[in-house]
């Protein structure tokens, strides 16, 4: 894995980062941005149970970018960082995280690594916790964790170095900073 | 426009619906980018490595890609083994398609891999 950027950044004078290098496209940036916003603002599923899932993800990809980006809505509603600190190998024998969080880690890792973790058992356990409506929407976010994360991770656009940072939930603006 | 991730979306509410639209936009713009025939054989090739037969929702016929092109075979690790691919190769891609459309190239090759895995597990169906 690289971290050297493998494009360059469509502003002059900035250092590649994704956003800007995502820029190279405009009409992809600004659909992103729009769409992931939209994600982010829709409440069927909530906020916290998105961040679950966006930071499985992350670690599973080897996003480093994402792993240290928390978004505020999703830590306003209770998701701590002890919480996220069970969000790894073993998740399912946690007693901070909850039977729907633990459903919803399943389901990622049968997206994102393998499909046969969805057994019977976790497919009950996915639709005894969550709608539907909310199954569809957490599969548009797993779908652009993990889209956007190997983008930016075969761009070469992982930071170097990054501290843990607490950004607004997602808008438009947000596109400059990157998939998270 | 189709697939796993469409589909699952509209069955679901009006919220779902929007961002059906949006997702579909995104998508579109991906794919646009790059062109019919390259979208459509980055994401053959990308769905083979997933053992299927086409892309979710493609049933266009596919036109037979360059074998010996970098970017063919930088598509076919995306699915697994993406932090694997070396400066070299992604240098190579860059030469053959310009900065440019490897942007487009790099999200249009990891969005075909994340949507054969919602097809994998059947997301469609578990919104029904």
């Amino acid at each position: 894995m690289s971290t050297t950027p493998r494009i360059s950044s469509a502003i002059p004078g900035e250092p590649a980062q994704f956003g800007n290098g995502l820029a190279h496209q405009p009409a992809i940036a600004e659909s992103f941005g729009e769409l992931y916003a939209a994600f982010w603002g829709s409440d069927v599923l909530s906020a916290r149970l998105k961040e679950v899932a966006r930071m499985r993800n992350a670690r599973v990809t080897e996003c480093g970018f994402c792993r240290n980006v928390r978004f505020d809505k999703a830590v306003g509603q209770g998701l701590g960082e002890e919480i996220v600190d069970d969000i790894d190998w073993g998740y399912e024998t946690s007693d901070r995280l909850s039977d729907a969080e633990k459903a919803v880690l399943k389901f990622t890792d049968a997206v994102i690594h393998d499909p046969e973790l969805l057994t019977g058992d976790a497919k009950a356990a996915l639709q005894r916790h969550l709608s539907p409506e909310q199954i569809a929407e957490l599969g548009l976010g797993l779908t652009l964790f993990l889209a956007l994360a190997k983008a930016l991770i075969t761009m070469g656009l992982e930071p170097e170095a990054m501290d843990r940072t607490v950004l607004p939930t997602p808008a438009p603006v947000l596109v400059e900073a990157g998939p998270a | 426009m189709s697939g796993p991730v469409t589909e699952a979306l509209g069955n679901g509410t009006s919220a779902g619906s929007d961002l059906g639209v949006k997702y579909a936009k995104f998508r579109d713009a991906s794919h646009a980018a790059l062109g019919e025939t390259m979208t459509a054989q980055i994401r053959h090739a990308v769905a083979r490595v997933h053992g299927l037969e086409n892309a979710p929702g493609d049933t266009a016929p596919i036109e037979a890609p360059p074998e010996d092109a970098a970017w063919l075979a930088y598509a076919r690790r995306m699915p697994f083994e993406h932090t694997a691919i070396t400066d070299e190769e992604a240098a190579a891609v860059v030469a053959e398609l310009g900065e440019e459309r490897y942007v487009a190239f790099s999200v249009v090759a990891a969005l075909a891999d994340a949507e054969c895995r919602a097809a994998h597990v059947d997301l469609p169906g578990l919104t029904a």
